[in-house]
């Protein structure tokens, strides 16, 4: 194994790597307010809002992502009729079912959130005269998404290495390149790189994640 | 006239008569102090003045204004309305813990936007001189005792210049060493005149600050009178027991 094997490889599984980052960000930015409204509809007292709601969450949390990106990617297309209409670029295809999938986690792990708030909250905000806007802008919202922070690190590190999954659908990502590298060359090392380079997009989501809970420590 | 005057409160959770007519006034600057053995329906009424718990039957009226009267409540502005005459003091303080301790005496006043940005930081400031935590302005609530946040959550309730303070066992979560500050403050708010609704458990408080007391027992109004008449000769036999056992 040389050095400059390793620079050959690395090009192609670093392009790779953007393709996940890229996702990932999609994902979580998308997600995250998707979930957030997701949680308000199921708490919603419009009885089927909150059903609607409630019914994706459990679907989307109870079937497999996978088994739900090869739905996007080529169940759709099958539909009759509109199935024509519903070929999306795979990548657009795969964004759209990790963000579906990853706003319901994100929906319940605000619910969870928004549960641990004591009802003292709520009676302060009360009778110190704020509306309900108010109330939840500026006194629940702010301590949920406190509470929140560790799970959604949690989930987003997750989201990192379910981009994997990209390879089942075809999107050429870090992994894709390493399985051709390690077919074409006979070699493990490049699971090994892939590896690392997961290692370290972990890492440094981590790091943001452990500075975002110091900062809102609120001590 | 009363401040505050309630007439034949009722209310019930399912066949459990919390409140049994309920009949009391407040005088303004009168300081009441409100005793009986737990689960006898003293936070439930203490709640139900500042519209936490709706009553199902009976009157209250605030200032001269109806927040309920014969069980028909106000329309939600003039609840609003009404309740922004009264400040309440909470057992477990329910302060802001995500707010400093000068956000948590600002918010209120900021939303509600009747007063300047400037205004407003002067009577924090004020205020937070009036407790004695000028120092502790920029301290998350976590980081102070229990004594210290319940002398915050009293200021954040002035910062909107009650008429009325209520308080619901305001030191019952407090180690016995910290009841003292708590207490003080509340003493000083009594020699300025406001008027006060507070249940309590510290029988001192009653008999030095309070001028009337008022004895509830399973829902009802036992008896009342002042702390002289209330401690050394009470009339009824079940406030004989109580103050027998909570004296000892
Ligand atoms: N939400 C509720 N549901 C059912 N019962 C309640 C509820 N809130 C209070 N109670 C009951 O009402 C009674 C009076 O409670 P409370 O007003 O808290 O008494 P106190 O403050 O004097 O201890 C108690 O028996 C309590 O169990
Ligand atoms: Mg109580």
């Amino acid at each position: 194994m040389s050095f400059d094997y390793l620079i050959s490889i690395l090009k192609p599984m670093l392009e790779g790597a953007q393709m996940t980052v890229l996702l990932f960000i999609i994902a979580i930015v998308v997600s995250i307010p998707l979930g957030f409204i997701l949680t308000l509809s199921a708490g919603s007292r419009f009885k089927p809002l909150s059903l609607i709601a409630q019914g994706y969450i459990y679907v989307m949390r109870g079937t497999p992502l996978l088994l739900q990106l090869l739905f996007i990617c080529f169940g759709l297309p099958m539909i009759p009729v509109v199935g024509e209409y519903l070929v999306l670029d795979r990548f657009v295809a795969a964004c759209l079912g990790f963000i579906l999938n990853y706003a319901a986690y994100f929906a319940e792990i605000f619910r969870g959130g928004l549960l641990a708030i004591d009802k003292g909250q709520y009676e302060a905000s009360q009778v110190l005269g704020l509306n309900k806007w108010q109330t939840l802008t500026k006194v629940i919202l702010p301590q949920m998404f406190r509470i929140a922070l560790p799970s959604v690190a949690n989930e987003s590190v997750t989201l990192v290495k379910d981009t994997a999954l990209l390879y089942a659908v075809a999107v050429p990502e870090l992994l894709h390149f390493a399985q051709t590298a390690v077919n074409r060359d006979f070699t493990i090392v490049p699971f090994f790189v892939a590896g690392i380079i997961y290692l370290i997009m972990t890492l440094l989501l981590t790091m943001v994640f452990k500075w975002l809970e110091k900062r809102f420590k609120f001590e | 006239m009363p401040i505050i005057e309630i007439a034949n409160l009722k209310k019930s959770y399912g066949n459990l008569d919390v409140l049994k007519q309920i009949t009391f006034d407040v005088n303004k600057n009168d300081v009441v102090a409100v005793i009986g053995p737990s689960g006898s329906g003293k936070s439930t009424m203490l709640r139900s003045l500042v519209y936490l718990e709706k009553i199902d039957d009976g009157t209250i009226c605030v200032a001269g204004n109806h927040l309920v009267k014969d069980g028909a409540y106000a329309k939600p502005q003039e609840i609003k309305e009404i309740n922004a005459k009264m400040g309440m003091v909470f057992q477990h303080f329910n302060l802001f813990p995500h707010l400093t301790v000068k956000e948590n005496l600002e918010l209120a006043p900021k939303m509600l936007k009747e007063e300047s940005p400037a205004q407003i930081q002067q009577r924090s400031s004020e205020l937070l001189k009036k407790i004695g935590l000028t120092d502790r302005a920029t301290a998350y609530p976590a980081k102070l005792s229990g004594g210290q946040k319940q002398r915050v959550a009293i200021a954040r309730a002035l910062m909107l210049n009650p008429e009325i303070l209520l308080f619901d066992e305001p030191t019952s979560a407090l180690d016995p060493e910290l009841t003292g500050e708590v207490l003080n403050v509340m003493k000083d708010l009594a020699e300025e005149h406001m008027t006060m609704i507070v249940v309590t458990h510290e029988m001192g408080f009653a008999k030095e600050v309070a001028n009337r007391v008022i004895f509830m027992d399973n829902g009802e109004i036992v008896e009342s009178g002042s702390p002289a008449e209330l401690f050394t000769n009470p009339k009824n036999e079940r406030t004989k027991t109580f103050l027998k056992r909570s004296l000892k």
